[in-house]
């Protein structure tokens, strides 16, 4: 099946204006532009049932219909900030197919009337940013962007900004604070950003993925797009598949694709290293709560959707399957993430800033082999104590692989206290 | 009154207006949810997760949006997490649940979670006593820690923000209260976080450090004990001071204090002051002080206190300690003989019961009462001035206030707080002054002026215009007016101009209406009402006479009137600290100052307010009014001084501002909201209820129905000046070499070297650079001084700051040399 | 009632005084001799000291917060590291306890958070002065055999850097 995001893997040097232009580029958003309302852009993809690549899988087109059309000027956001572990799909599309990347900016800005989006990306991605740059540039000399695009009345600047590398600006509030200036840290929400957003101002943000969604689906119809996936998770997500395989990378399957297809298929996966046995699945990188698989036919045969994966007791997310095999010991596992969470909490709100760092004391000596019975359940209770009382989302992110780790993987951490 | 909502918390119906937040309008139901990061004054943020509570919301039908009902009542749907009721506002049918257990345990975890990381060294802490964390620990915590204390995160003690303000980074909880205090309340973004997680710290990015006039104010509204003064450190615990309600006596605004005191070995076995908190007024001064009001309280203590009268006699002009009666005889006898050469020097220190004894004194003997002060334009806010209901508070949109030559943050810090938060709401605010201020940034219309067009600039309200539209049509209008580069006589006709605006737009006579002086000290307004009036050329008056003067400090201040006293014929000297002037005096009386007797001061917006004793009389110093009356019973007048009350009660009956004022009216309270001050102190801070009166406002002239009568504005009177000549202005400044500043040790280090400003090409016209020393010479007054470059100075000007050794009494042509 | 019966009763009487000749005293030769106390007796405080010297007491009157009768006041000040009383910020720089006041309860040991305050086994209080009632910080304070332990000490700057020492002896 041809590629829906990942194009440039069917059509080398896609990267390059010309080459986009050839194959079909820019067709979409200048129909938009040329022929259609800002609101049947928004109708399209709404029916199209994308869901926001995000993590949160929230359906585009209604976030799009949610904007506050009494407030001025509105403002659309690329959310660039990949920092998940284990997460590392929107750079692939960024480097190798921008133009469909941009042009779905640039579609969403026309479908919110926004004439200025940002691309917030994340520290690291510096050169990126400058490559980005040169292609918005070549698409401004194209006349795609800027002033009275294509001889309308709609105007269009696209900005690249660069974040300093912190991973909460991941979460769409502190992007916002981050982009206007200010120590990246969640606001309370509601109000939510297409009422509150940049500068107070409406503002949409999405993920990178997600917009290099949109030109294809505008130019191929939402029916078209609908036919791939599932009925609850229509089109096609790109998985990056980390941790014990043999061929990890990206990998774009259709929504309800098994795991099994991930991991062990000749063309993605390729099968676990040594060919031994997954043990367990953590679906959405580091914020995801372990799925327990120890070989287990049935959960690795389970459909990749979002509701589907919900039955196992896990989310979707950001799809960043992470394979763990019996080799490693699910202790191990968390101290990684909860170092991880512990050095990212913003520390804004109480919960996430002392117990992600409570949690790190505890492990350290879990996992250093100092750590008794008690101090399993100690984690297990402190973890628990953090869950929903956190301001956003990565006080519970930080949580949701102790609380699974512990409760699912209950011998692990046996083996590795004193009596 | 705003829209009310009816909603149900912890089962109770309450209704609150809509937009409050659910914890403070369950703070006004009596209901307590305990918070660290909300503040009433602040704006929300939701840090700190201790607010915690079960929210419910009516349930709509998603259809038809209407309300699902359940056996008769609407069906509440409940959220599945926590939510915090300070983020989230009331909203009809809500049903709240604080005491639940889903609730208790959400507010014990995040106790919990925040003692973690808390080094509990309670006993060594200034907050120990009256801290929030503690009481709320009480109240939610858990009796035993899970974390192992030995893995206790260990950082930087004792870090100082300022010579004024320290930081204990073990103690601080990362509620934000003190950053969000600066940036909204007092505007003076100079402290914030650095790093992030739990690194999360707070720290200073000004220089010097924390530079801000309302730092003290973050150590009443730290929920923990991360900051605390320098100046109390150590002092005592909480809950082994008294309280004694108290005005600030160092700047017009009034604003209302709690002196807290305590027997001290140190002190000898004497009750001292060891802080000044807050006593909250929410019209006057809020819940917020300034520093200076806050810690420049020390000079009642200081070892320059007059203690015991003396005279100087004989051609050696030998010094004797007498008796008071000796010493009065003395001054007395001179009153006497003096006939129509007697002169009445007085301050706005002063209380209002003394100055008006003193102002009896002199009417019965003919003298003249002169104000010791460099601003005119009094007789003018008596009859045009603010005057009952005027709250600074509410003023908002539809209200213009005009601040004109007056550099609010350094001469009356609180009204600037005040003035700003209306523009703030809503207030049209406009700001004329030569040069840049602070409040500037929140004004709607900048003026600016060259130094001696102030009148020209004031008229521009009354014209047709940007800035007479948005007067001449508010609603209410507020004129301030201070002394920025003007003198007695410029200040005066500034005065005039401004009354004449207000009276011709119909802006007099109501609340919320009128003229505001920046009056020097904090009793000026009610030496004016008495009718003391300052002098143009205050050493001419003086030059022969035989002259009482009650709390001010001529010789000390101005070389001038040094030489005008040196010839005067007798010189009585009534004060509390040993200065130039009681060096020279012929009799030296010792008062009290207002923090051991009874009395009231008359703010700038004409509040009239109590202070009560709240420590013991040092030496044999006595209330001015007694001294006053004693040294009268000696010219055979018989004047009321047994104590203030009565004294007042005179006054009341003679001055008609003053009419059907007694004690008693003036210690009436009301409840104010929020409420600040109880028990509850994580909710509001460390400020104190006001239980001990609120004030009340004088009549002014156009209220009782009187005519105004405003003289023709003068033209300024501005010596001429050349395209070459420099001219000196003179500036306020907060922390200047005043004698209650420099006592106070820590204040004192903010004093600085005299400076005289000017911007780079003038420095360059006349071959001085920044940081060069200087001789500075006007008017036969010549001096040191440090050159500061200041582009915000317009060309050929030079700034001579007050009190600061520069005796600069109006406008002058200067010189400077290298 | 026989005739008897006086010298019947009088012998019982000085039964019971010869019997009494011949067994242990119970009174003390005191001031020659002094009984020792319990070990939980509650006498004159003493305000206790580290091994070197530096005084337990960090001067936070909570002591005198639990007294019931008031005796206690205390003053606290900031220690250097050029002139150190105790190992924390904090000292006592003024304490007295009123003898004449005391009830010896005991309180003010259950109060210290440092363990600072015990109850000695000290019970010979005499005054000739209602002001001699008042024991200042010298009086109270444990006597040191050495002098270098005396307080204030001058002490290496980063040593002593909490606000309340833990429980241990701080090392030297």
């Amino acid at each position: 099946m041809a590629h829906v995001v990942l194009r440039h893997r069917d059509i080398p040097n896609l990267n390059q204006f010309d080459v986009y232009k050839k194959n079909g580029g820019f067709s979409a958003f200048k129909n938009a532009v040329k022929k259609m309302q800002p609101t049947e852009v928004t109708d399209v993809v709404k029916n199209s049932g994308l869901r926001g690549r995000g993590g949160a899988g929230f359906p585009t087109g209604m976030k799009w219909s949610f904007i506050d059309n009494k407030n001025w000027p509105h403002y659309v956001v690329a959310n660039a900030d990949e920092s998940e572990p284990g997460t590392f799909k929107d750079r692939e599309i960024m480097e190798s197919n921008p133009f469909q990347f941009l042009e779905g900016l640039a579609l969403c800005s026309y479908a919110v009337a926004a004439n200025v989006a940002y691309i917030y990306l994340r520290g690291e991605f510096w050169q990126l940013a400058a490559f980005l740059d040169e292609k918005i540039a070549e698409m401004e000399e194209a006349g795609l962007l800027g002033n009275k695009i294509l001889g309308t009345d709609y105007s269009l600047k696209i900005y690249t900004h660069l974040g300093a590398g912190a991973y909460i600006c991941g979460e769409e509030t502190a992007l916002l604070e981050s982009l206007e200036g200010k120590r990246g840290q969640p606001r309370v929400r509601p109000p939510f950003p297409p009422t509150f957003g940049l500068y107070g101002k409406p503002t949409i943000i999405n993920n990178v993925e997600t917009f290099a969604n949109v030109p294809m689906i505008l130019a191929n119809g939402a029916d078209w797009y609908k036919s791939m996936g599932t009925a609850d998770s229509s089109g096609v997500k790109v998985f990056s598949l980390s941790g014990r395989v043999r061929r990890p990378g990206n990998y774009e399957l259709p929504f309800g694709a098994t795991f099994r297809e991930l991991i062990y298929g000749e063309k993605n996966g390729a099968g676990v290293q040594d060919a031994r046995q997954v043990k367990a699945l953590m679906p959405a990188g580091a914020s995801s709560s372990l799925i327990v698989v120890n070989g287990d036919d049935k959960i690795l045969d389970t459909p990749m959707d979002y509701a589907s994966v919900r039955t196992l007791g896990s989310e979707l997310g950001s799809a960043s399957v992470i394979v763990i095999d019996d080799t490693v010991s699910i202790d191990w596992v968390i101290n990684k993430t909860i170092h991880f969470f512990k050095h990212e909490s913003c520390g804004k709100c109480t919960p996430c800033r002392e117990g992600t760092y409570w949690m790190q004391n505890i492990v350290h000596r879990i996992h250093g082999g100092d750590g008794k019975q008690g101090d399993v359940d100690l984690l297990l209770n402190v973890a628990k104590q953090m869950q929903g009382k956190c301001l956003c989302a990565l006080g519970d992110f930080s949580a949701m692989a102790v609380v699974t780790g512990i409760e699912r993987f209950k011998g692990d951490f046996d083996k590795v206290v004193k009596v | 009154m705003s829209k009310q909502v009816t909603l149900t918390i912890d089962g109770k119906q309450i209704t609150a207006p809509e937009g409050a937040l659910i914890v403070d309008a369950a703070k006004m139901a009596g209901i307590d949810i305990p918070v660290f990061c909300h503040h009433p004054k602040l704006e929300p943020v939701g840090m700190c997760r201790m607010c915690l509570v079960e929210i419910g919301r009516p349930m709509r039908d998603r259809a038809t949006g209407q309300i699902v009902m359940e056996n008769g009542a609407p069906k509440i749907q409940f959220m599945p997490k926590l939510e915090t009721s300070c983020t989230n506002r009331v909203e009809e049918g809500l049903v709240v649940l604080t005491q639940s257990e889903k609730a208790n345990a959400g507010q014990k975890s995040t106790v919990e979670f925040l003692l973690t990381s808390h080094p509990l060294d309670c006993p060594v802490c200034d907050k120990g006593g009256e801290c929030p964390l503690q009481n709320l620990t009480m109240a939610h915590g858990s009796s035993q820690s899970r974390f192992i204390y030995d893995e206790k995160l260990h950082l930087e003690k004792q870090v100082p923000l300022s010579e004024l303000i320290y930081l204990d980074r073990e103690r601080c909880i990362q509620c934000a209260r003190c950053i969000r205090f600066q940036d909204e309340v007092a505007g003076d973004s100079v402290i914030g976080f650095d790093e992030r997680g739990r690194s999360t710290q707070i720290v200073s990015f000004s220089e010097p450090g924390f530079d801000s006039v309302f730092s003290g104010n973050t150590t009443d509204i730290c929920p923990v004990g991360a900051l605390t003064t320098a100046d109390f450190r150590f002092g005592a615990r909480p809950w082994e001071l008294d309280a004694q309600a108290s005005v600030c006596s160092q700047c017009p605004v009034g604003c209302n204090t709690t002196l807290n005191t305590r027997r001290e070995a140190k002190a000898g076995g004497n009750i001292v002051i060891k802080r000044v908190m807050p006593r909250q007024n929410e019209e006057v001064n809020e819940i917020w002080l300034c520093d200076k009001g806050r810690f420049a309280y020390h000079y009642t203590e200081s070892k320059k206190r007059l203690t015991k009268p003396l005279t100087r006699t004989g051609k050696d002009r030998k010094v004797n300690r007498v008796s008071w009666e000796a010493a009065t005889k003395l001054a007395g006898e001179n009153f006497l003989k003096a006939k129509k050469n007697f002169v009445v020097l007085a301050s706005g220190r002063l209380a209002n019961e003394d100055l008006f004894n003193l102002k009896t004194l002199a009417d019965q003997f003919g003298g003249k009462a002169v104000l010791y002060s460099h601003i005119g334009g009094g007789e003018l806010t008596a009859q045009v001035g603010v005057s009952a209901g005027t709250n600074l508070g509410v003023l908002g949109s539809g209200s213009t206030i005009v601040v004109v030559a007056s550099n609010l943050y350094e001469e009356a810090p609180i009204w600037y707080l005040r003035v700003k938060q209306a523009a703030e709401r809503g207030a049209t605010l406009i700001v004329m002054n030569p040069r840049e201020t602070k409040l500037d940034k929140y004004a709607s219309f900048v003026e600016r002026y060259d130094y001696g067009q102030e009148i020209k600039s004031v008229q521009e309200l009354t014209k047709k215009g940007k800035l007479g539209d948005a007067f001449m049509k508010a609603q209410n209008a507020i004129i301030i007016y201070g002394s920025e580069g003007l003198g007695v006589a410029g200040s005066a006709s500034l005065a005039t101009a401004c009354a004449k605006a207000l009276n011709e737009t119909e802006h007099v006579g109501k609340a919320n209406n009128g003229l505001i002086g920046v009056w020097e000290r904090a009793n000026d307004q009610g030496a004016w009402e008495m009718g003391f009036k300052p002098e143009d050329d205050l050493a001419a008056a003086l030059k022969g006479k035989v002259v009482y003067i009650a709390g001010a400090d001529p010789v000390g201040d101005d070389p001038k009137l040094a030489k005008a006293l040196e010839s005067a014929d007798f010189v009585v000297v009534q004060d509390i600290l040993e200065n130039a002037t009681t060096e020279i005096a012929d009799v030296v009386l010792p008062a009290q100052t207002h923090v051991e007797r009874e009395g009231t001061f008359t703010s700038g917006e004409r509040r009239v307010q109590r202070f009560y004793p709240a420590v013991a009389v040092v030496g044999d110093a006595r209330a001015d009014y007694a001294i006053t009356a004693q040294i009268a019973k000696h010219m055979n007048f018989i004047m009321q001084s047994a104590n203030a009350n009565i004294v007042f009660e005179i006054l009341a009956e003679t001055l008609k501002p003053f009419e059907g004022l007694t004690y008693e009216k003036l210690s009436n309270v009301r409840v104010q909201l929020p409420m600040i001050g109880r028990g509850d102190m994580y909710y509001g801070g460390t400020t104190y209820e006001n239980t001990h009166g609120l004030g009340v406002h004088l009549s002014a002239g156009a209220t009782r129905g009187e005519t105004v009568r405003i003289p023709r504005a003068q033209k300024e009177a501005l010596p001429k000046v050349k395209d070459t000549d420099l001219l000196a202005v003179p500036v306020s400044k907060l922390y200047h070499r005043g004698a209650t500043i420099e006592s106070a040790q820590l204040l004192n280090q903010r004093i600085g070297k005299t400076t005289v400003s000017m911007n780079f090409d003038t420095a360059e016209q006349w071959g001085v650079v920044e940081g060069a020393q200087v001789k500075v010479s006007f008017d036969g007054v010549s001096g040191e001084a440090k050159v500061k470059i200041d582009e915000t100075v317009s060309a050929g000007v030079m700034l001579v700051p007050r009190g600061m050794g520069l005796a600069i009494r109006e406008p002058a042509v200067a010189k400077v040399k290298l | 009632m026989g005739v008897l019966e006086p010298l019947v009763e009088l012998a019982r009487g000085l039964g019971q005084t010869f019997r009494y000749m011949f067994e242990r005293p119970v009174t003390v030769q005191y001031p020659e001799q002094k009984r020792t106390v319990r070990p939980r007796f509650r006498g004159r405080h003493v305000l206790k000291r580290y091994d070197n010297g530096l005084e337990k007491c960090i001067g936070c009157s909570l002591c005198a917060a639990a007294c019931p009768s008031d005796a206690i006041f205390v003053e606290a000040s900031e220690n250097t590291d050029e002139k150190r009383f105790s190992p924390g910020e904090r000292y006592a720089s003024t304490y007295e306890i009123n003898m004449l006041r005391c009830i010896y309860c005991g309180f003010c040991e259950d109060a210290c958070p440092t363990e600072a305050i015990v109850m000695g086994d000290n019970y010979e209080l005499s005054f000739t002065d209602r002001r001699q009632a008042i024991y200042p910080k010298d009086m109270l304070l444990e006597p040191v055999h050495v002098h270098t332990m005396l307080t204030p000490q001058k002490v290496d700057a980063g040593v002593f850097t909490r606000s309340v020492p833990e429980m241990k002896d701080p090392r030297d």
